[in-house]
């Protein structure tokens, strides 16, 4: 039994029903009272783009030779003139303007370098998707890859924000059988790396999602009360883990420096929140969500709606999202398929097989249109948030069959502040490293100071 | 498998040097003490003193050349593992590489079937001359490890919350997932820093100190409680009331004396309206502590389309504040089945369409409850947090202070698990004179818990390095470390107020005083742990949530099955700890706990109730934990058995010996055809069409004839004997040739290999008991107290006390600066 709890609920929200699409139609109201944040001072001052990087685990239908022919991914045709209707993604096909098609690159840091790796791909491809970075096996707390290209963007912009970024994942990472083969459970918890040895845990309860966005507290008072305390706490935390300092062994010590680092962290996001508080605008805090639900459809939802929330208040502008688990044995009955999703993605290449795991990613791609129109109804004043954002969605696995990781699947959609200009399929030389994308992304998003980015060779033309 | 061939083909004689010698009585058994001498035989076994190995007439180098370096050479590197050249007397050099090939020459599975192999008394002298090699090195510079220092996890911060204010909370909602490593929540190196976490814990505190004093401000909040749809609700909930069926029955921490209100929502069909509507009108009672507070009548012809969707609620009703335990439930209306033209099926919302229809099952589902409030707060009543918080009330402005610090210093002395200074308190009292100010004494009291909640000491375990020790030593821990270190591991949560006292006082450091805390924790209700902690996590239970048996297949199978399932293994732990019976019981046993619902599903009579009995198996289908429903539902697929994933089990969780992970582009066992000449074919025979490929079949002649055994186990673990109208099959040949004719064939072949199999349990008992991976230099200890285990029978404390008296367990090593210094090494991918 799940036993969630959540701050004070309307009456509308005990009234909703519990259908397939429910979303969070209460939350739309949250954003400062009287007008829109991004219309404030504040708000106009750093319009920045704000940045959502998802992972569709384990590759594509369309990722194998057989599956290309067909277009179960990319369409056929490159430049303007391509038709989605065979392909995964096709239910973007109302936002064409707004979607770029990346066809053809490779994700090669996941692949094997080491007799003892051959065999892991599962174990490393998602640490591997926003990093291009080539993961340390190694069960320990030693772990290495590279820094996410999310992060890489939240380090130079995302101080703006009260919350830097946030870490969303959907499927459950506690059951054995997530990490095996020598590489540690983490490489496949999260996708977001603050630095390369600094993995960034993922939040599955969109409520835990909600109280970081917004606090606990139902009046501004009792929220700044708390702020306080909670402030004064961590000051004296600080102080505490000094002088416990001193008693440990150095690699304790070191290990504890580290926890310094994040309640300073912590400290600046209260300190953040608070100003934001009393920037003069009584902000209306929206009504909590209920826990984890059931369906997949419903969780993504909520999340996405979490998303826009966060960006609407200007909270955080950088999520990453998680979508599954290579190893996954979850069912998608919605997307007409009963095969375990594992089982699904080792199609052995056989074309009715195929086709059955293309339906899987059609689902699973036709979360995003949902999150697309939310973004779109945000009108920002010179425009929406769909036109301020960009989303990256794609994976650093290719042909889930085959494990391999050359022509891996790949699409970004939104505005991002006109950095993408939209209906178009490129398709890249063979050979192209994922990375020469990511590391034009990141140019367009302004930071452009990156020379390289993992097993980036040059930049790549969007 | 080419390889194989050509190994096979180069069989010859046994080789010269050495002549196997015919198993004495102990003859397997590592020589340890002294013995009549073989001078001439321990001369050739160069590395060896002759005084650990006067028994041994085999020199293992020469074995090893003999019979390993055919595959494990420079050319080949099968397994990625070179012997040509090897040499004990470098022992100390290859601790990591030695330990494997211990393992497995103990486990028979090398050399592999189909190669020339020496006799099996040579193999066992082979192992126990480099087990007695390796314990020679260990014994000369013994290493009791190192961890950093452990972060309370998910499970341990409830208890941890729960021992100190007699509090239960859902930490889900606070706490990030926990990173496991090695299979288990609780090592250390694998709980990296975030600022997620901490925000985690910093929203915990706040959170629980206004529930553990009850909150005279509490704004009116909802707690929602939801039932899955797989859980059955034909039956009456455990802890509801009798004479009501399904609904839910939970302890709900009501945060101030007010007003609550209840609101009750039942399962709807594809469309919308009431699932089950067609059975008729269904009455719903809400009752607190046993009583009823509102009978609500579910109108059958609600539907979600309706401006007020399936919402029902009560009207306002006012509760105390505290633990209360809330039932919602509908009134049961008649005994027996409903009527059931298909089949009788547990969970009636195995699919919503059935609802619709007539002479189907359909009953009413409550989907969830949701509790909201206070409105109209009229203060805090005394509730049992409260009773161990305020040891002291303050008559008077003045006393306030004092008896503040009275309820700090011994709060804080609990959290932080060691006797607290007065700088300590201090402290403390900065943040209850900071909330006396804005609210008063309790605002104070409750300030200050929400620090200590939020302090380094309390949610870490630190294990202090003594001033005197240089940075590399090994050092004993303190006595309050250790205190934390025992009860964490017996009993998933803090000391109590015994072993604190005997850590403070230094009491612990003497092994018999140790030895006697462990065994009075170990006969303490609360070593329960031990089950529901450390067995449920080495034996992978949570993975049945994983697992969803095909609802048209198994309709019988829901969630209450499910749990019924889990709590029969944990019971059966718990047994095996509590009466301190033998190991090997967890394989052998003839008896098990079940529950009604479990005994119907095993084909066992006479048990009626929720209540979990001890029954013995009416027939010799079953024994120990590989006739648990659990061990085989989550080693199934949905729709078949998986003879793989249950050999894939038994070789990791059991044998400690994981298989290599499969290669890519593997035949997908949905390639096989499921049926031949108009019959549908067995798992097995589609299994062995599977296998036919022979770049699958080397690994796979191990893992499968392990799971092949349990064949006779479906999908849900019922017995059967007929798969898709055939036969059953489950014989086949283990990797070491023994013949397996059933699944208990298999057990006594797992029995047989006692070494491996006993030292994989202690060694999964002390990778959860010290917080980390178990590592080579830790075997010598492993084997230390499996043999010591052995002498007892192999009993359960014998393993228990043997890691608690373990040199790791009682010490600690200060780490190096440089081990995993994350400024050193290059940035790995970005060449």
């Amino acid at each position: 039994m799940k036993i969630i709890s959540g701050k004070h609920l309307s009456r509308r929200a005990m009234l909703k029903g519990t259908g397939a699409a429910i979303g969070l139609p209460l939350l739309d109201a949250m954003v400062p009272a009287g007008r829109l944040w991004a219309a404030t001072t504040n708000g106009r001052a750093a319009d920045r783009t704000r940045l959502i990087c998802i992972e569709q685990v384990h590759g594509a239908a369309g990722c194998n030779d057989w599956g290309a022919s067909q277009n179960l991914w990319a369409p056929a045709a490159t430049g303007r003139d391509f038709d989605l209707s065979p392909t995964s993604l096709r239910s973007l096909e109302p936002f064409r303007d707004y979607l770029t098609i990346v066809s053809d690159t490779d994700a090669r840091m996941a692949d094997a370098y080491a007799p003892s790796e051959i065999g892991g791909d599962h174990f490393r491809t998602s640490a591997v998707f926003l990093t291009q970075a080539r993961p340390k096996q190694t069960e320990g707390s030693d772990v290495r890859v590279g820094t996410s290209m999310d992060q890489l963007y939240v380090q130079r912009f995302g101080k703006d924000t009260p919350i830097p970024s946030l870490q969303l994942s959907i499927e459950n990472v506690d059951q054995a059988g997530g990490c095996a083969y020598g590489y540690a459970c983490v490489y496949t918890d999260t996708i977001s790396w603050a630095s390369p040895t600094e993995p960034l845990p993922m939040i599955r309860d969109p409520r835990a999602v909600f109280e970081q966005l917004f606090g606990a507290g139902g009046t501004p008072e009792q929220r700044a009360e708390r702020l306080v305390t909670d402030r004064s706490i961590l000051d004296w935390v600080m102080d505490e883990m000094a002088s416990l300092r001193r008693q440990l062994d150095p690699a304790d010590a070191r290990r504890l420096d580290q926890y310094a680092d994040n309640i300073r962290e912590l400290e600046q996001r209260i300190q953040r929140i608070e100003a934001q508080n009393s920037g003069g605008e009584e902000r209306r805090i929206p009504e909590a969500p209920v826990g984890v639900p059931d369906s997949f459809e419903e969780h993504v939802k909520l999340m996405f709606d979490l998303q826009v929330l966060a960006f609407r208040s200007d909270t955080t502008r950088v999520f990453s999202l998680k979508l599954g688990r290579d190893a996954s044995p979850r069912v998608y009955p919605e997307s007409g398929v009963d095969t375990p999703f594992h089982a699904a993605s080792h199609h052995g290449g056989r074309e009715e097989r195929v086709r059955a795991f293309a339906k899987i990613n059609d689902y699973h791609v036709s979360m995003v249109p949902y999150l697309m129109k939310k973004l779109q109804e945000a009108d920002e004043g010179e425009g929406t948030l769909l036109d301020k954002t960009m989303i990256v969605y794609g994976s650093a696995m290719a042909d889930s069959n085959l494990h391999n990781h050359t022509r891996c699947p790949l699409f970004l959609a939104g505005g991002a502040n006109g950095a993408l200009e939209g209906g178009q399929h490129v398709r890249a030389q063979p050979g192209t490293p994922m990375a020469n994308v990511m590391l034009s992304l990141l140019h367009k998003l302004g930071a452009d100071d990156i020379e390289k980015f993992g097993n980036s060779t040059g930049h790549f033309a969007i | 498998m080419n390889r194989l061939l050509a190994a096979l083909l180069a069989t010859g004689a046994i080789g010269a040097g050495f002549a196997p010698v015919p198993s004495a009585p102990d003859g397997a058994v590592p020589a340890r003490g002294s013995g009549d001498g073989h001078e001439d035989a321990a001369a050739r076994v160069r590395a060896v003193p002759p005084d650990t190995v006067q028994r041994t007439r085999v020199d293992p180098n020469a074995v090893v050349e003999e019979y390993c370096t055919r595959c494990h050479n420079e050319r080949r590197r099968t397994g990625n593992l070179v012997l040509e050249g090897f040499d004990l007397a470098n022992g100390a050099r290859m601790r990591p590489v030695v330990e494997k090939m211990i393992r497995k020459l103990r486990a028979g599975m090398m050399p592999p079937a189909g190669v020339r192999r020496p006799e099996p008394a040579v193999i066992a002298e082979t192992a126990a001359v480099l087990e007695a090699e390796m314990d020679r090195i260990a014994a000369e510079a013994p290493d009791p490890g190192r961890r950093t220092f452990q972060r309370l996890n998910r499970a341990e911060y409830a208890s941890a919350v729960r021992d100190l204010l007699g509090l239960d909370v859902d930490v889900a909602a606070f706490l990030p997932l926990d990173t496991k490593s090695a299979n288990f929540d609780n090592i250390a190196d694998v709980q990296m820093p975030s600022a997620t976490v901490m925000e985690g814990y910093l929203r915990a505190a706040g959170h629980v100190s206004r529930l553990a004093l009850g909150d005279p401000e509490a704004e009116p909040a909802s707690t929602i409680y939801r039932i899955p749809r797989v859980a059955s609700q034909k039956d009456r909930a455990e802890g509801a009331p009798l004479g009501t069926r399904g609904g839910l029955s939970v302890v709900h921490t009501f945060p101030a004396d007010g007003k609550y209100v209840f609101h009750v929502m039942p399962y709807a069909a594809v469309e919308g309206e009431v699932f089950g509507r067609t059975f008729g009108a269904e009455q719903i009672e809400v009752s607190i502590d046993g009583t009823r507070v509102a009978l609500l009548t579910i109108d059958r012809w609600m539907s979600e389309a309706e401006p007020t969707g399936l919402n029902v609620r009560t009207d306002s009703i006012h509760v105390t504040a505290g633990p209360k335990r809330v039932s919602v439930a509908f009134l049961r209306q008649f005994e027996g089945e409903v009527d059931d033209l298909i089949r009788p099926i547990d969970h009636t919302l195995a699919d919503g369409q059935i609802g619709i229809g007539l002479g189907v099952t359909t009953q009413q589902h409550l989907q969830r409850v949701t509790i909201l409030g206070p409105f109209a707060v009229t203060g805090v009543s005394a509730t049992p947090m409260r009773k161990t918080i305020f040891s002291c009330r303050p008559t008077s402005p003045l006393e306030e202070r004092p008896c503040a610090r009275e309820i700090v210093g011994a709060l804080a002395a609990k959290a932080y698990r060691r006797p607290v200074a007065d700088a300590d308190v201090d402290g403390l009292l900065s943040f209850y004179d900071q909330g006396a100010a804005l609210g008063g004494f309790e605002r104070g009291v409750r300030t200050a818990l929400q620090a200590i909640l939020a302090s380094p000491h309390f949610l870490f375990r630190f294990e202090r390095m003594p001033a005197s020790e240089a940075s590399a030593g090994a050092y004993p821990l303190s006595g309050p470390e250790l205190a934390s270190r025992l009860s964490f591991f017996l009993w998933g949560s803090p000391p109590d107020e015994e072993l604190a006292e005997a850590g403070a006082t230094g009491a612990l450091t003497d092994s018999a005083a140790l030895a006697a805390h462990a065994r009075r924790m170990i006969a303490d209700p609360r070593s329960r742990a031990l089950a529901s902690r450390f067995a449920a996590q080495w034996l992978r239970l949570q993975d049945l949530d994983k697992v969803h048996p095909d609802a048209l297949s198994y309709p019988y199978f829901d969630q209450t099955l499910a749990d019924a399932m889990h709590r029969e293994t944990e019971e059966f732990f718990a047994h095996l700890v509590e009466a301190d019976r033998p190991a090997g019981e967890l394989l052998a046993a003839d008896y098990t706990f079940v529950n009604e619902r479990l005994a119907r599903h095993y084909g066992i009579s006479g048990v009626t109730g929720h209540e979990f009995r001890r029954v013995p198996y009416p027939t010799g289908q079953r024994r120990g934990i590989l006739g648990h429903g659990s061990v085989l539902t989550l080693t199934s697929h949905p729709d078949r058995t998986s003879p793989v994933l249950r050999g894939k089990w038994v070789l990791e969780v059991l044998l400690g010996a994981p298989p290599p992970p499969p290669p890519p582009d593997i035949p997908a066992f949905e390639e096989t055809a499921a049926a031949e000449e108009g019959r549908f074919l067995t798992v097995r025979e589609r299994m062995e069409e599977h296998r036919a490929n022979p770049q699958c079949q080397s690994c796979h002649d191990v893992i499968d004839p392990l799971g092949l055994a349990l064949e006779n186990f479906d999908v849900t673990g019922a017995w059967r004997t007929r798969d898709g109208g055939n036969p059953v099959d489950p014989a086949g040949v283990m990797y070491d040739g023994t013949e397996l004719a059933s699944a208990r064939d298999l057990r006594d072949a797992l029995l047989g290999l006692s070494d491996v199999y006993y030292q994989t349990f202690a060694q999964n008992l002390m990778a959860y008991a010290l917080g980390r991976r178990i590592e080579y230099y830790d075997m010598p200890a492993v084997r230390r107290i499996t043999r010591e285990a052995e002498a007892g029978g192999y009993r359960m404390s014998a393993f228990l006390l043997g890691v608690v008296e373990s040199q790791a367990f009682r010490m600690a090593r200060s780490g190096a600066l440089t081990e995993d210094d994350p400024e050193s090494g290059l940035e790995a991918g970005s060449h």
